[in-house]
C-alpha cells in the first residue's frame, strides 16, 4: 500500500466520523428526507460478484474499453491495446492507483473533497472504480464503457472514477449505473478536462427502484476546454446526486443536458453547480423531467459567478411535466454573482401537459394517449437533442420513454 | 341532406353560465364555400371550437350532424378522421416534434382510421413527395419541414403550415377560423390560391373572418353574419360588400329594431 492513498482515506475517515447524516435543516438537504434509513443495514463489499450485468443500454458495440463492476469489485477490465499504445492509461482504479499514482494523487480528493458527508464516506470505504488518462494530444474516437451494479440484495457499493483529459485530448466516457438488486450505491466522480480538451460524459441512472443512489460528480474544465455532460436518470429510491462543473479556465465550456422519469413514490434529488472562475466561459444547463404518481423531483442549481470572471455567459433551466396530480417538483435556481458584464438567465416550470396543446394534436386525427406521448416526448426531445451522438441520444430516449407506462 | 347540418347550438365556458352560442343555424356541403363574419366577441372562434370538439366548451342544446353522424358524440381526434379540419386562428407550437414528423403522424391517424382500424402507415417516399409538393403550392421553403411545428414561427408561417396540414388530410369540410390575420398581402393571395386549389367536389370550407380582405381571393357562395352567438343575417357576396361599406353597427341596429 502507497502511504499517500492510506493518508488521503485516514483524512476520508476523520472527516466522515465527525459529519452526520444531513437532515432537513441542512440547506442542500431542505427537500429531500433521510429520516428512517438506517444505513448500517447495508453490508459493504469489497470483493467482485461474477456475473454478468443486465439492462445496459449503451454497452453493445465497439469500446475503447469497457469495465464492470459488480458490488465491492471489478469484473470485467478490458481495454483495447491500440488505444493503449497511444499513452491512454484505462482500467480499474484500484488495480491503477498504485501503479499509476503520479495521475492518481493529483486528483484523488482533490476535486471533490471530504467536506460532505458520503463523499467523504466514499473517500474512506471506496473500493474500486475506474481511471481513465487521456495523454495530451491524444483523441480516442470509441467510447469507454462503465457498468455498476449491486449484485447482493442488501450490498453496499461504494465505487470511484477519475477521468483526467490532458490538453487537446478527447474522450467519452459512458457511465451505467444498473438496476441489480436493491441495495446502497455511493460514489465520488472527479474529471479534470484540461487546455483544449474535450469530455463527452454520459451518465446514464437506471438503479433499482428500492435502491438508494449518492453520487458526487465534480468537474475542472480548463481554458478552452468542453465538457460535454448528459444525464439520464430512471432509477433509484431516493438519494442525491451532485453534478458540479468548476470553469477554471478562460474560454471553457460546460453544457449540461439532462432527462429523468420518476415514478411510484421514488425521490431523485439532483444538486447541481456551475462555477465560473474565468472570464468569457460558457456553460448552459438543460434538465427535463417527467414526473408519474406520487413521485418527486428536486433540482436545485446554483451558478456562481466569481469576482474577474467577466463575459460570463450561463444559463440554466428545469422544466417538468407532471402527469400525475400527486407528483411535484421542485426547482430553485439560484444566482450568486461577484462580478459585472455577465449574463446569467434561469427559468423553471412545473405543470401538466397543456391541455389546448393536446386538442390541437387530436384536431389532426391523433388520439388522445399518442397525443400525450409525442408532448411528452417533444418536450424530453429539447434537451436531449443536445446531445451530439446520435446512437447515445436514441438509447436515452428510448430509455426514458420506456419508463413512462401509458405509452 | 347536406354534410353538414348545424341545428339550434348552444355552447357555454365549461363548468359556467356563460353561454356564447345562443342558437346556430347554419348547413353547407362539400363543394361550397362560406363564410361567417362578424365583430369581435360575436363567438366565432367558439363556434370553430365547439364544432371541432375543443374542451373549454360544453354544449348545452341542439345538434351537429355530419355526413349524418352525430358530431358531438366524437372525440376532436374522431371528428377530425372523420374528414373536420379547424385551421386554427393561433395554431400552438409543438417542441421537438418536427413538422414533418407531426404531419405523417396525422396522416398515419387517418389511414389508420377508428379506434380499431389498421395500421397502414403512408411509405416515406410518396409522403416525401406529397408534402413537397403541398409544401411548394404554399411557398414554403423545404428546410422548414425539420423544424419543430410552429416553434419560433412568424404569425404568418404558422397559418401557411395550417393550411399545409389542411392540404396534406385532405378535409371534407375545413374551418378557417381567422386565417387571414397576420398575413401580408403575397402570404394572403399564396394562402388564398392554396385554398381555391383545394375547394372543389370534394371539399368545403367555413371561412370565419373579421374582415372581407380574404374574401377577395375566396369568394363565398354564402355569407352569414354572426352577433352575440346568433347567425343575424345570410345572403350571398353582396353582404361582404355592404358590410365593408356600412359596417356591423347597422346590422346591429336592424337587429335591434
Amino acid at each position: 500500500m502507497t502511504a499517500w492513498l492510506d493518508e488521503r482515506r485516514q483524512q476520508a475517515a476523520e472527516s466522515n466520523e465527525v459529519l452526520s447524516v444531513p437532515s432537513l435543516s441542512d440547506e442542500h438537504w431542505r427537500f429531500t428526507s433521510l429520516r428512517g434509513i438506517d444505513f448500517a443495514t447495508y453490508a459493504a463489499t469489497v470483493d467482485a460478484v461474477p456475473g454478468e450485468p443486465q439492462g445496459a443500454i449503451l454497452a453493445e458495440g465497439e469500446h475503447a474499453g469497457r469495465i464492470v463492476m459488480r458490488d465491492g469489485g471489478v469484473v470485467l477490465d478490458e481495454f483495447s491495446p491500440e488505444v493503449a499504445a497511444q499513452g491512454v492509461v484505462f482500467g480499474s482504479l484500484k488495480r491503477l492507483a498504485e501503479e499509476h499514482s503520479d495521475l492518481v494523487e493529483p486528483v484523488l480528493g482533490t476535486i471533490v473533497g471530504y467536506d460532505e458527508k458520503f463523499a467523504a464516506e466514499n473517500g474512506a470505504l471506496w473500493t474500486d472504480g475506474l481511471l481513465l488518462h487521456v495523454p495530451a494530444g491524444v483523441k480516442v474516437a470509441l467510447p469507454f464503457h462503465a457498468a455498476y451494479e449491486i449484485a447482493t440484495a442488501g450490498a453496499a457499493q461504494q465505487w470511484r472514477v477519475i477521468i483526467s483529459l490532458g490538453e487537446g485530448a478527447e474522450a467519452t466516457l459512458v457511465e451505467e449505473h444498473l438496476k441489480g438488486e436493491p441495495g446502497y450505491a455511493n460514489g465520488v466522480a472527479e474529471l479534470v478536462v484540461a487546455e483544449s480538451a474535450h469530455l463527452t460524459y454520459v451518465v446514464v441512472q437506471d438503479r433499482n427502484n428500492a435502491s438508494l443512489h449518492f453520487a458526487a460528480h465534480r468537474a475542472e474544465v480548463a481554458k478552452d476546454a468542453t465538457l460535454e455532460w448528459a444525464a439520464c436518470s430512471t432509477g433509484s429510491k431516493t438519494g442525491k446526486t451532485r453534478m458540479e462543473t468548476r470553469l477554471t479556465g478562460e474560454g471553457s465550456t460546460g453544457r449540461l443536458s439532462a432527462v429523468y422519469v420518476v415514478d411510484g413514490k421514488r425521490h431523485l434529488d439532483l444538486d447541481t453547480t456551475q462555477e465560473h472562475d474565468a472570464p468569457n466561459a460558457v456553460s448552459d444547463l438543460a434538465f427535463k423531467g417527467v414526473l408519474l404518481d406520487d413521485a418527486r423531483s428536486v433540482w436545485r442549481g446554483v451558478i456562481r459567478v466569481a469576482e474577474g470572471a467577466h463575459g460570463t455567459d450561463a444559463y440554466q433551466e428545469n422544466r417538468n411535466l407532471l402527469l400525475s396530480p400527486k407528483a411535484r417538483a421542485d426547482s430553485i435556481p439560484g444566482l450568486e454573482i461577484d462580478t459585472n458584464d455577465v449574463r446569467c438567465t434561469h427559468g423553471a416550470t412545473a405543470g401538466p401537459v397543456d391541455p389546448m396543446l393536446r386538442f390541437y394534436l387530436m384536431s389532426r386525427g391523433i388520439p388522445a394517449v399518442e397525443a400525450e406521448r409525442m408532448i411528452v416526448e417533444g418536450f424530453l426531445e429539447d434537451a436531449l437533442e443536445r446531445i451530439p451522438d446520435e446512437r447515445i441520444r436514441t438509447a436515452l430516449t428510448t430509455a426514458v420513454m420506456r419508463r413512462i407506462p401509458i405509452f | 341532406m347536406p354534410d353538414l347540418v348545424i341545428r339550434n347550438l348552444h355552447a357555454n365556458i365549461t363548468g359556467t353560465d356563460t353561454e356564447l352560442l345562443k342558437g346556430i343555424d347554419l348547413q353547407m356541403s362539400k363543394g361550397e364555400i362560406h363564410a361567417i363574419m362578424g365583430p369581435n366577441g360575436s363567438g366565432k372562434s367558439t363556434l370553430s371550437h365547439v364544432l371541432m370538439g375543443h374542451p373549454g366548451y360544453e354544449v348545452t342544446e341542439g345538434e351537429v350532424l355530419f355526413e349524418g353522424q352525430n358530431l358531438l358524440d366524437l372525440a376532436a381526434d374522431q371528428r377530425s378522421r372523420a374528414g373536420l379540419f379547424l385551421s386554427f386562428q393561433y395554431p400552438f407550437a409543438v417542441p421537438g416534434v418536427t413538422v414533418a414528423n407531426f404531419i405523417r403522424m396525422a396522416v398515419n391517424a387517418h389511414r389508420k382510421g377508428g379506434p380499431d382500424g389498421v395500421d397502414n402507415p403512408v411509405r416515406i417516399p410518396e409522403f416525401r413527395k406529397q408534402i413537397q409538393e403541398a409544401m411548394e403550392l404554399l411557398e414554403i421553403d423545404k428546410s422548414m419541414a425539420s423544424r419543430s411545428l410552429n416553434d419560433g414561427f412568424s404569425g404568418g408561417e404558422k397559418k401557411r403550415f395550417e393550411i399545409l396540414q389542411m392540404a396534406m388530410l385532405q378535409p371534407k369540410i375545413a374551418i378557417l377560423d381567422e386565417t387571414d390575420s397576420g398575413l401580408d398581402i403575397d402570404a394572403l393571395r399564396i394562402v388564398s390560391d392554396g385554398i381555391n386549389r383545394l375547394v372543389g367536389p370534394n371539399m368545403g370550407t367555413l371561412i370565419i373572418t373579421h374582415y372581407q380582405r380574404i374574401l377577395d381571393y375566396v369568394k363565398p357562395d354564402q355569407i352569414h353574419v354572426l352577433m352575440d352567438g346568433r347567425i343575424v343575417r345570410s345572403g350571398g357576396a353582396e353582404l361582404a360588400h355592404e358590410l365593408e361599406t356600412s359596417g356591423y353597427a347597422d346590422i346591429a341596429k336592424e337587429v335591434v329594431s
